[in-house]
């Protein structure tokens, strides 16, 4: 594509959100004046956190797609309204999170009025988090939280202890975000030692 | 196994992320920065829309039967082209005109339609 995309350096196995390049603020600004290589530069280096963070929300891997792809197309289409100080993961992950909960409720709702009967005779997360090896027992752990707590810790993995991203993502208060990071961890902590769970 | 606070931040940080679909990039792409322009620019759809609001209006006026003075003006215009070219000197000046285009058509070479059919039939790509 161009000499932009440059493979980025990883933590672990998590891609690390500085990078080798560019920084996410000239990328835009390039994207702005009508690079196509920049906003694929940047599509490069957080599609990947995108769909993860939506297919943690919706478990579904076509919406996940959908809601991958929206995302993008969204801040492409308002990049002029993107601030110039702010973090462009944030903004993406917000917009993405938004689009989650939109679908999410629609969900909810068209499951309430024509879809009360969900079978589903498989085992249920808490189940998989016992039967699994690590990795699959902390996904199907992630899985088994309340939605608030699974958002928190999602969002935790994606950007760190960066704390103030995580409130502008959810659009929450610093101080929620803490307790809700905090109790999910000590339910997850529950959940993969095989204690039994009960949402606080 | 027991994870306390600590081992509980390097599992999670070593999780990997779930792997995306394999087109997912290119469908975002597509969709984005490398979408087909469209058919029309702003500019033409503008001066489209603004022909066809004009023809409405004038169709809607001569309907409406409160178009006489668009009625008369029309008549004066269609009576001066039909002056004209019942004329013999503008007949005359018309066919020396087609006389010459087509004598330059013919004996140098040159293709003014068939270039003016390339120049329409290709569409800038932005």
């Amino acid at each position: 594509m161009s000499a932009l995309l440059q493979e980025a350096p990883t933590i672990g196995t998590v891609p690390a959100l500085t990078r080798v390049g560019p920084e996410d603020g000239e990328l835009v600004a390039l994207a702005i004046r009508g690079n196509p290589d920049a906003f694929a530069t940047l599509v490069e280096r957080y599609d990947r956190a995108v769909y993860h963070l939506a297919y943690r929300t919706l478990h579904d891997v076509e919406e996940a797609r959908d809601v991958a792809q929206e995302a993008f197309f969204k801040a492409y289409r308002s990049l002029r309204t993107f601030k110039p100080g702010a973090k462009f993961s944030t903004w993406i992950f917000a917009i993405t999170y938004h689009a989650c909960c939109d679908r999410l409720n629609r969900r909810k709702r068209y499951s309430s009025e024509e879809m009360p009967e969900r079978a589903d005779t498989g085992p249920g997360p808490e189940q998989q988090a016992i039967a699994l090896d690590e990795a699959q027992r902390l996904r199907a752990a992630i899985d088994a939280l309340p939605e608030k707590y699974r958002a928190v810790i999602t969002l935790y993995h994606l950007q760190g202890r960066q704390y103030e991203e995580i409130a502008q993502v959810l659009d929450l208060p610093m101080g929620t975000v803490k307790t809700h990071l905090f109790r999910a961890k000590e339910q997850l902590r529950r959940l993969l030692s095989g204690a039994e769970v009960t949402d606080s | 196994m027991m994870y306390d606070d600590d081992a509980l931040d390097r599992a999670l940080f070593a999780l990997p992320l779930e792997e995306p679909p394999a087109d997912l990039r290119a469908s975002i792409l597509t969709a984005t920065v490398y979408r087909p322009a469209p058919p029309f620019s702003v500019v033409e759809i503008s001066v489209i829309g603004t022909l066809a609001a004009v023809v409405l209006w004038l169709v809607g006026v001569i309907v409406m039967g409160g178009g006489t003075l668009f009625v008369h003006t029309a008549a004066a215009i269609g009576g001066a082209a039909e002056r004209s070219l019942t004329n013999n000197a503008t007949l005359a000046w018309l066919a020396a005109g087609s006389a010459a285009a087509l004598w330059l058509t013919f004996f140098t070479g040159s293709q003014p339609f068939a270039l003016a059919s390339q120049r329409f039939g290709r569409r800038p790509s932005r």
